[in-house]
């Protein structure tokens, strides 16, 4: 999930929404930004592990993300989709069975949360994070008009730590 | 830990911005780069994130920038962190665990030395700009 929302980054996206959705039974979530797309041949070539368009690495000939994406989605009872539009932007969806033996540990969200959004340097960046019927929700503008520059260590871990509120306070509920 | 709201956390900002003007009058800049590429989160670089975290919220480090990149061009020796300090030479550390991520707030942000056992030379090549 970090890797999809690091690729929206280096995507010049200036809106990126995450929404996760956790129930007894499935896994999802969504990746949604405005950065430049990719047209139906990068798209293709996407999903192949061997393929990189060597902007970032002029040498190099893997590209990882999206392939273990769509591996781990169909392992796990799920699938993965690309949508996605050059100049226009590219929707994500993953969804997997939330008791599948073959789904890695969900991990520490808010903690996980609390880093994707200061990966982006400029723009928004929503994460909504339900649990059944519950949710909430960090708003990167909001955070950074309460906080200030988010990778400063001091708000980093003020970030954190009520990131880590919200999501004790929807596990308790939920 | 209760349920916070953003003005608690806005009130949280303002009395550590109190201690954080009495206590930092030096000015140096510094910042920590984490690597975050595919290979750096499966080598647990997500770990080494919280630990730096943790480490400066302890020594009470509130002004040091804490930024993530993509991969580095170093999957052999992730977790990667870049550290650029002010009066320190650039440095590009590899194979970063929890301990040493903490070692790299203890001496090198704070006691200024480098943590030698760990310095990797160079980011790879393909990533510098002109390099063949």
């Amino acid at each position: 999930m970090t890797d999809m929302i690091q690729n929206a980054v280096e995507a010049d996206a200036t809106e990126i929404e995450l929404a996760f959705r956790e129930t007894a039974e499935w896994i999802e979530f969504e990746v949604r930004d405005n950065g430049k797309g990719m047209n139906r041949e990068t798209q293709a070539k996407a999903t192949d592990p061997f393929y990189s368009n060597g902007q970032k690495h002029a040498h190099r000939r893997v590209g990882l993300g999206l392939p273990f994406l769509l591996q781990t989605a169909e392992a796990a009872g799920g699938k993965a989709t690309i949508e996605s539009q050059e100049g226009k932007g590219t929707v994500i969806r993953f969804r997997a069975q939330a008791q599948h033996l073959d789904l890695p540990p969900l991990g520490d969200f808010a903690g996980t949360a609390a880093m994707m959004l200061t990966l982006m340097q400029n723009g928004e960046m929503k994460i909504t994070r339900s649990l059944n019927e519950r949710s909430y929700t960090l708003s990167r503008s909001e955070l950074t008009d309460v906080l200030g520059n988010l990778n400063e260590a001091g708000s980093l871990t003020l970030l954190k730590s009520y990131a880590v509120s919200l999501e004790n306070d929807l596990r308790k509920a939920g | 830990m209760a349920k916070l709201t953003l003005d608690d956390l806005r009130k949280l900002r303002d009395e550590k911005k109190k201690s954080m003007t009495q206590r930092d009058a030096n000015g140096k800049r510094a910042e920590v780069i984490v690597g975050m590429g595919t290979c750096g989160i499966a080598a647990g670089a997500k770990i080494v994130f919280d630990a730096f975290l943790d480490e400066m919220e302890k020594a009470g480090i509130t002004d040091v920038t804490i930024k993530q990149t993509g991969c580095m061009g170093l999957c052999f020796s992730e977790p990667t962190v870049e550290v650029l300090c002010d009066d320190m030479p650039h440095v590009v550390y590899g194979n970063v665990d929890e301990k040493t991520a903490r070692r790299i707030v203890r001496d090198h942000l704070q006691g200024k030395a480098l943590v030698s056992d760990h310095i990797f030379d160079k980011p790879s090549t393909d990533i510098i700009k002109g390099a063949k």
